[in-house]
């Protein structure tokens, strides 16, 4: 089954720019894709869509999750099952307290107390946080508030997670943290960044966007090896996929 | 800048700290009426809650000095409201009443705060049956006062960073641009804060 299908989306903003214009994808389920694409082009508006965030007025279903028509009634369900991860983490924790922010997806879902407890439990034990649990968001660094978001996205347990940025606010290692615990995610994985480097290690498919269009969309290394197309949307061809490596030393040559 | 400017202390092990915070925001309102209700010509009686809150902030291992500290961080605003009585014949006295009050009042709610963390007050709230769109927004206060003053520490970093004259007219010119940019800003930030709580499941 898909994991999501959209079809001919186009979106306006109330002042009338067009951020998405006939919009076609769909994403099979346990895939990896990696939406790239300048700024301005189109991919948060995207994302903000796949879990009916955007439009503000849901009339026509351009989108469907796991075979769901993103619609009203729906949207609980819809919202559940797509786990959303903002740019900036200020903006996702909401809460007092590092708790009360992972517990407020399952709480909102309507999940006894006990379950909540244990899914918060787990979600900060997968993401490497157990005993902050107490700390308020204000005073965590940008590595551990951008994990506590993650925790909130994972105690709903959602099976599609879609991703805007998630490294932009990350130093290396916090990058190398996070890839390799995206890597051993067992969920649809839709990530929207700038970062290719994480897009070749973690994505077996790229979709390209600009314009509020998908100009490009195929297997990662096939899209992301061609300097041209990559030169033409505002980005460039990743430094691990340069045929003549500048730093790889040959063993002929010693 | 630390938001816990507000409640430095509230996560500290003291027998005041483990008391139910029920039990201590009724305890902290309930003397609060008691000192505002306090006759105002007998001076001597405000002794015996000022002693019963000296023995609390002992109890609580708050330091003395933070305290005093932040008693006076806001006497001022208590002096200035309470000295416009000195000019009325015989205001000396509602003065003093009112310097106490405010005082011990501020004392009490100091008190209560850095003894109870901000979360479980707002869980009183909603057990005790505050509509709970108010006790949300006293949550998110709460949560971005901090996050918008760090805001506008930055921009008025980089606002002295390029201002070479500041002329006292220029200054609040610029001053107000930066209050117009905060609010434009505040309301973007609501709107991605209220994208983010529906993406998990608020209604």
């Amino acid at each position: 089954m898909n994991a999501l299908t959209i079809r001919h989306l186009s979106y306006c903003y109330p002042d009338g720019t067009t951020a998405l214009d006939d919009v076609t994808m769909s994403v099979e389920e346990n895939e990896c894709i990696g939406l790239i694409g300048p700024n301005g082009s189109g991919k948060s508006t995207l994302l903000l869509h796949m879990n009916g965030i955007l439009p503000e007025k849901i009339s026509v279903n351009s989108v469907s999750v796991f075979g769901m028509a993103v619609s009203r009634e729906t949207l609980p369900a819809i919202r559940r099952m797509v786990g959303l991860l903002f740019q900036d983490p200020d903006d996702q924790l909401f809460c007092p307290t590092v708790f009360e922010d992972v517990a407020f997806g399952p709480r909102q879902f309507g999940e006894p107390e006990d379950a909540v407890r244990a899914a918060v439990a787990e979600a900060l034990e997968r993401t490497g946080l157990k005993g902050i649990e107490s700390r308020s968001p204000h005073h965590l660094s940008g590595g551990e508030k951008q994990r506590v978001c993650l925790a909130g996205i994972l105690a709903c347990r959602p099976r599609l997670l879609v991703l805007d940025e998630p490294t932009s606010d990350l130093d290396p290692r916090g990058k190398r943290e996070l890839a390799s615990f995206l890597e051993r995610l067992p969920a649809t994985k839709i990530i929207a960044t700038h970062d290719l480097e994480l897009v070749v290690r973690l994505c077996s498919r790229a979709v390209v966007m600009d314009g509020g269009r998908i100009v490009a969309d195929g297997p990662t290394v096939e899209i992301l090896s061609q300097a041209e197309l990559m030169l033409e949307h505002g980005l460039e061809k990743p430094h691990i996929l340069q045929h003549s490596h500048p730093h790889r030393t040959s063993p002929d040559h010693g | 800048m630390r938001h816990d400017f507000l409640d430095r202390y509230s996560r500290l092990s003291s027998p005041v700290h483990r008391l139910p915070a029920g039990v201590k925001l009724g305890c902290a309102i309930g003397s609060i009426l008691l000192i505002v209700g306090l006759p105002s010509g007998s001076l001597w009686l405000f002794g015996l809650p000022t002693l019963a809150l000296l023995v609390i902030a002992a109890v609580s291992r708050i330091p003395p000095s933070f305290l005093v500290r932040r008693i006076l961080f806001f006497e001022p605003l208590i002096v200035g409201i309470a000295a416009l009585n000195l000019l009325r014949p015989g205001g000396g006295e509602v003065f003093l009443a009112i310097l106490a009050k405010s005082t011990l009042s501020l004392f009490t709610m100091i008190l209560l705060a850095n003894t109870t963390p901000f979360h479980a007050l707002l869980r009183v709230f909603r057990v005790a049956g505050l509509p709970a769109l108010l006790v949300t927004v006293l949550a998110l206060m709460y949560r971005y006062l901090f996050v918008l003053v760090d805001e506008a520490e930055r921009m008025s970093r980089a606002r002295s960073s390029r201002t070479f004259d500041p002329g006292a007219l220029r200054l609040w010119r610029v001053m107000a641009t930066v209050i117009v940019q905060l609010f434009v800003r505040s309301s973007e930030r609501a709107e991605r804060i209220f994208a983010a709580m529906t993406a998990r499941g608020w209604q």
